[in-house]
């Protein structure tokens, strides 16, 4: 009776198994299956729109079945969501006969929630992605789709806007899997500072070239203005990556890094360069003066918001045309603030594919998504109405310059540099006015990285990426603040990234950069 | 067990003779109002500051006895309540159908275990105690969710997974086996009555105590749960208050602890706002006023039912 | 002579399955009702537990999204080789393993200790009122806790580093920060959060003590301390090993919320913090490698598993009665 029961157990047992994998591998095929005519469609759409599209547009359009896009980047939901929708709706339907669903994902969130979308496959047409963000490991893994000849046949906009470098630096093995945005290219690093405290105490600016000009500009303000911070930092003070002009070749948070502005092309840790250990000399002789926050290494107010408390002389930031203004108008005080760039402009696959926009490999219609970031690139309004909201609601228009009514707060991503051209956004009136030429100048006669266009794939070392990216956290924040002896903060964290394998992810970075260098 | 736990006197209250002396007693008694303000404070601390004038939390931190009161932080949170009122509605809708599916699926499932005559009922014991044991991931089960049964942003993701522990099930199983008389069974099923009818008529009303822990049990894990809206929810419209609460945290923790991904923000244009702390901890505080004011009353029915269930479990 | 005993056989086998069938028959026949309330139940169990199960594969295999996890490719144990190679496996495992043992000797000691006491107070409305108010943390999220804890340890605000410490003359210290205090913090807000509950178990089963062996004991001459020792103490032991057995049946399984809210995601304290659970989450959501998460959520299954049969099999040796299955 015993052995009965036990047999019929396992019966049932396995009917419940075998039922199971039958829905489990249903529900795989069905995704799979899915997936694949999905892209089909796609293509197939693609297909018998492609001469139309060559031809009359408006003939193109009634062709295209509706479809709605989803679009999912970082930023925090903003209450007017809907009502801009609606209004960037009524332009889809009538230019790709598309819908729009817009997908703000916290910043806090975002790590968590896009890994788990992509992995889950989520039905997505564009992510926002960034070389910083995990793009490689996620193309390697095939959340993005090639995007090459999408571009060719719906992204002549992006092409004939772009300049040639963004798609050139933001390649992977060759192909581009994001369209970057249009955006400074070059960059540099710099600070900015409170221009009414320093006329206030007679201080000349105009002599501050370099990082160690500051400390006579630094000792002025300290004694005068004891209740402001001479220089606020959260974190790394000029060994950010823009300022000490490293490349890391793709991800920031793997060690091994060349030089922007040097043809040499010896991987090395940063911290074993001379550039490193100088700017932390100075910074150590800043924060044992006083001149940086002595929280430096552990605060958790963000620059912005010491700003707006109003008690930070400067900051070290990364510098474009009006970033001083930028950050002068978000803390409320508008014209107090100048920047001083001190680095050689450079540009490297930080800047090229550090913001993009993908093409889910989930997309039911790849070729609709990339129309849509074609117009992003090209289409005045549309762009400007996914970033400032509707006109004469949010804003109000004079030309090229807006202004903020007081509904500007139910609308205010402030995700412009993630969309399309921001040459096509308006400029604040509490801006330069002639922003957009600015970046055009800014981006002429930047130095390229000999690392332009190459993305480490850290796949064979990934065990000791996690190690490392451990030790970074523990050490990196405290030395690079100058927080601690710099002599041995240095050697004790050096140490430490050895034991986590240091060595073998240089080497292996190095092995990578030459092949990429010898197909160059 | 149950009613021994309600009988008042303490075994040393009975004999005169068999008490502590005088200053043991005053020792323990002076320990446990220590601990009890212990166990306040934290929350003391909180309310206090959701109270404070922003500027002088800034200047002294978080304090017991705020330098200036104000209503500021609360004016805030209410000047636009729509997703708090959203959130909280999506709380206690999802705490209370929640709770009731789940109390009627387990017991449903729990009695026929229960019964020694049923053959199949080892099978489907083990069943359900094999969820206990393995687990297929986090991937699996989101797939699962999101793809076959197309619940993404949907409320019913953050009933579901919870609905079956099998914890409470084999609790309420052994309830049945050791409270319910076997005869009474077998009489009403000689009287002809169905199992269903059994089950309703004479199980449930039996059941009662086992039944109000559960209850107050999935209760508190429905509305304490902030992880589901983490995992399945990307849309404010459905999010539940632990997660808007958590929301609040997660963004400035984000950027403190990146500072590499933070300067790649940065130096890519996107720029920062946060809520002021004294807005923070008002959240808090909106946050588990429910529990606060609900939990003595519920804890008359956990220490009753505690001790009928999990000590058997 | 062999093949007439096969073919006895063989009709043995099958009339025992069509008798078989049949029994089954009927038992469905009888029992239908109950097939019909456990529905519901065998449904979400399946749907929630059962098909998820399958995803173990991912641990076996290099995904690509594309392809699915059926079409992936194998990649054998590589996953696991990883995750042994890294300094992670052993810390995670040691801090799983270290927390909760230090848990289910905490949540047993001074719950226990709470208990005898409150037990001994003659002012009974204080004594309920003690019970009532230690209870409060119980009914807490983990979102709630990692922000009274924060109010308190928060580096710029908190309660200690602005005012605590100054008035006793230290220096403020960055909590977050700082690795060595996190061991005892986190078993703090632990006991914190369950003293309640679990003083409440034990205090039951006190109270449920029969009197007379007090009253026995004192006419014997016996002095408190002796009552708890040889009555209070022996008497609720079966409630005693129960409950700390369930806890050691799950000592692979960290109390997420605990270790991923608490702490608040400081990366520095991740050698003291970072527990299987918070590792499986963070390999998967922040680094975005689901095949060494799986790998690692495996491990911790079968572990796990060997150690929920163990246990229960020492609760079915100790009492029958209170075994789980």
């Amino acid at each position: 009776m015993k052995k009965k029961g036990k047999r019929s157990w396992f019966g049932v047992l396995a009917l419940v198994m075998a039922a199971a994998l039958v829905l489990s591998a249903c529900s795989g095929n069905g995704g799979n299956s899915g997936k694949t005519t999905g892209g089909n469609d796609g293509n197939k759409g693609a297909a018998t729109t492609t001469p139309t599209d060559n031809g009359d547009k408006g003939e193109a359009v009634g062709e295209l079945k509706p479809h709605k896009l989803t679009l999912v980047y970082p930023g925090s939901p903003q209450n007017d969501e809907a009502v801009v929708e609606e209004a960037l709706n009524k332009l889809l339907t009538e230019k790709i006969n598309a819908t729009i669903d817009l997908m703000p994902i916290d910043w806090g969130a975002w790590d968590d929630k896009i890994n788990l979308m992509i992995a889950g496959r989520d039905e997505v047409d564009i992510y926002f992605t960034a070389q910083w963000n995990g793009h490689a490991n996620n193309v390697s893994k095939g959340a993005f789709i090639e995007l090459n000849d999408l571009l060719d046949q719906y992204g002549q906009g992006i092409k004939d806007s772009l300049d040639p470098a963004f798609l050139e630096g933001a390649k992977i093995n060759g192909k581009n899997y994001g369209v970057p945005t249009n955006k400074e290219l070059a960059s540099a690093g710099g600070l900015v500072y409170r221009k009414d405290v320093a006329d206030e105490l007679g201080i000349d600016m105009s002599n501050v070239k370099g990082p160690e000009d500051l400390a006579a500009v630094y000792a002025v303000v300290k004694e005068k203005r004891p209740d402001l911070t001479p220089l606020y930092s959260n974190g790394g003070v000029f060994n950010a990556h823009y300022f000490g002009n490293y490349d890391f070749l793709g991800d920031g948070t793997i060690p091994g890094a060349i030089l922007k502005d040097s043809t040499d092309t010896t991987v090395q840790a940063v911290e074993d360069m001379d550039r490193y250990k100088d700017y932390l000399k100075l910074a150590r002789e800043f924060f044992t003066k006083g001149y940086i926050n002595a929280d430096a290494a552990t605060t958790q107010v963000a620059p912005q918001d010491a700003w707006n408390a109003g008690i930070v002389f400067s900051t070290i930031e990364p510098m474009k045309p009006g970033k001083a203004d930028e950050i002068a108008n978000a803390a409320g005080m508008p014209g107090k603030m100048a920047q001083i760039i001190m680095t050689e402009k450079t540009v490297a696959t930080s800047e090229t594919a550090g913001s993009m926009l993908g093409i889910s490999s989930t997309s039911k219609d790849p070729a609709r998504a990339m129309m849509f970031i074609n117009l992003l690139h090209t289409d005045k309004e549309i762009n400007n109405l996914l970033n400032f909201g509707i006109e004469d609601v949010h804003y109000t228009r004079n030309g090229e310059i807006i202004t903020p009514t007081d509904k500007s707060g139910d609308y205010a991503p402030g995700s412009a540099w993630m969309f399309g051209s921001q040459f096509l956004n308006y400029v604040w009136n509490t801006e330069a006015p002639d922003k957009w030429e600015q970046f055009k100048a800014f981006n002429e006669g930047a130095i390229s990285s000999p690392g332009l266009g190459f993305v480490f794939n850290s796949e064979p070392v990934k065990s000791e990426v996690g190690a490392l990216a451990n030790v970074i956290k523990q050490f990196q924040k405290a030395v690079e603040t100058g927080s601690v002896d710099p002599e041995q903060g240095l050697k004790d964290y050096l140490k430490a990234l050895e034991e986590a394998g240091l060595a073998k992810v240089i080497a292996e970075k190095q092995k990578q950069f030459d092949e990429f260098l010898k197909t160059k | 067990m149950e009613a021994t736990a309600e009988k008042t006197p303490a075994h040393s209250g009975s004999n005169p003779k068999n008490q502590l002396s005088k200053p043991a007693a005053f020792g323990i008694q002076a320990f446990f109002i220590i601990y009890s303000l212990i166990c306040i404070i934290p929350v003391v601390l909180i309310i206090m500051v959701s109270f404070s004038n922003e500027t002088t939390v800034v200047r002294d931190g978080y304090q017991f006895w705020p330098a200036a009161f104000s209503f500021e932080a609360y004016e805030f949170l209410f000047k636009d309540p729509t997703q708090i009122i959203r959130s909280y509605g999506i709380s206690i809708f999802v705490t209370v159908v929640g709770t009731l599916l789940s109390l009627v699926i387990m017991a449903l499932y729990a009695y026929p275990i229960s019964r020694r005559d049923f053959p199949h009922a080892k099978f489907f014991t083990f069943f359900v105690f094999f969820t206990m044991l393995f687990g297929g991931g986090l991937v699996p089960w989101y797939l699962v969710y999101v793809q076959m049964l197309g619940l993404k942003d949907n409320i019913w993701a953050l009933i579901l997974p919870l609905m079956i522990s099998a914890f409470f099930v084999l609790i309420i199983r052994t309830f049945f086996i050791t409270t319910i008389p076997n005869a009474v069974l077998e009489s009403a099923k000689i009287d002809g009555a169905g199992e269903m009818k059994i089950f309703i008529k004479i199980v449930l009303p039996l059941s009662l105590p086992v039944l109000a822990t559960v209850a107050l049990f999935q209760t508190l894990t429905y509305w304490n749960d902030w992880f589901l809206s983490l995992v399945f929810i990307t849309k404010d419209a459905n999010i539940t208050v632990q997660y808007l609460m958590y929301k609040m945290m997660l963004n400035i923790q984000f950027l403190a602890n990146n500072s590499n991904v933070a300067n790649a923000i940065r130096s890519a244009g996107g720029t920062f706002r946060f809520p002021s702390e004294t807005v923070r901890m008002a959240m808090v505080i909106v946050g588990i006023g429910p529990i606060i004011f609900a939990y003595p009353f519920f804890q008359k029915y956990f220490v009753k039912g505690l001790t009928v269930g999990a000590v058997k479990g | 002579m062999e093949i007439a005993e096969t073919k006895a056989a063989g009709t043995e086998l099958k009339r025992n399955s069509a008798l078989r069938r049949k029994l089954e028959k009927s038992v469905f026949r009888k029992y239908w009702m109950f097939y019909v309330m456990m529905l519901p139940g065998i449904v979400i169990l399946i749907v929630n537990n059962y098909i998820p199960m399958f995803g173990i594969l991912i641990a076996f295999k290099n995904i690509n999204y594309v392809d699915g996890i059926l079409g992936s490719p194998w990649s054998g144990l590589r996953n696991f080789e990883y995750l042994f190679k890294t300094k992670d496996a052993w810390i995670i495992t040691r801090n799983t393993l270290l927390y909760n043992g230090g848990f289910i000797i905490l949540n047993l000691i001074i719950p226990l200790a709470f208990a005898m006491m409150l037990n001994e107070m003659k002012n009974r409305f204080m004594a309920k009122l003690h019970q009532t108010i230690m209870f409060l943390p119980y009914f807490l999220s983990m979102v709630v806790i990692s922000y009274l804890v924060f109010a308190f340890m928060s580096d710029q605000n908190g309660f200690l580093n602005k005012t605590l410490l100054p008035a006793l003359g230290m220096e403020s210290v960055s909590w977050y920060f700082t690795k060595e205090v996190w061991p005892y913090i986190l078993p703090l807000v632990n006991t914190w959060k369950w003293v309640g509950y679990y003083t409440v178990m034990y205090m039951a089963a006190i109270i449920g003590i029969d009197d007379e062996y007090y009253e026995a004991a004192t006419i014997d001459g016996a002095g408190k301390w002796k009552q708890m020792t040889s009555i209070t103490l022996p008497l609720i032991m079966p409630v005693v090993t129960i409950l700390t057995l369930l806890q050691i049946g799950r000592i692979f399984n960290a109390d997420f919320g605990l270790f991923f809210q608490v702490p608040r995601e400081s990366g520095v304290l991740f050698p003291v913090t970072n527990v299987i659970d918070t590792y499986v989450y963070r390999t998967f959501l922040t680094v975005g490698d689901i095949g060494l998460s799986s790998a690692a959520g495996l491990l911790q299954s079968v572990v796990g598993f060997t150690l929920v049969f163990l246990s229960n099999w020492i609760v079915r040796r100790i009492n029958k009665e209170n075994a789980l299955f």
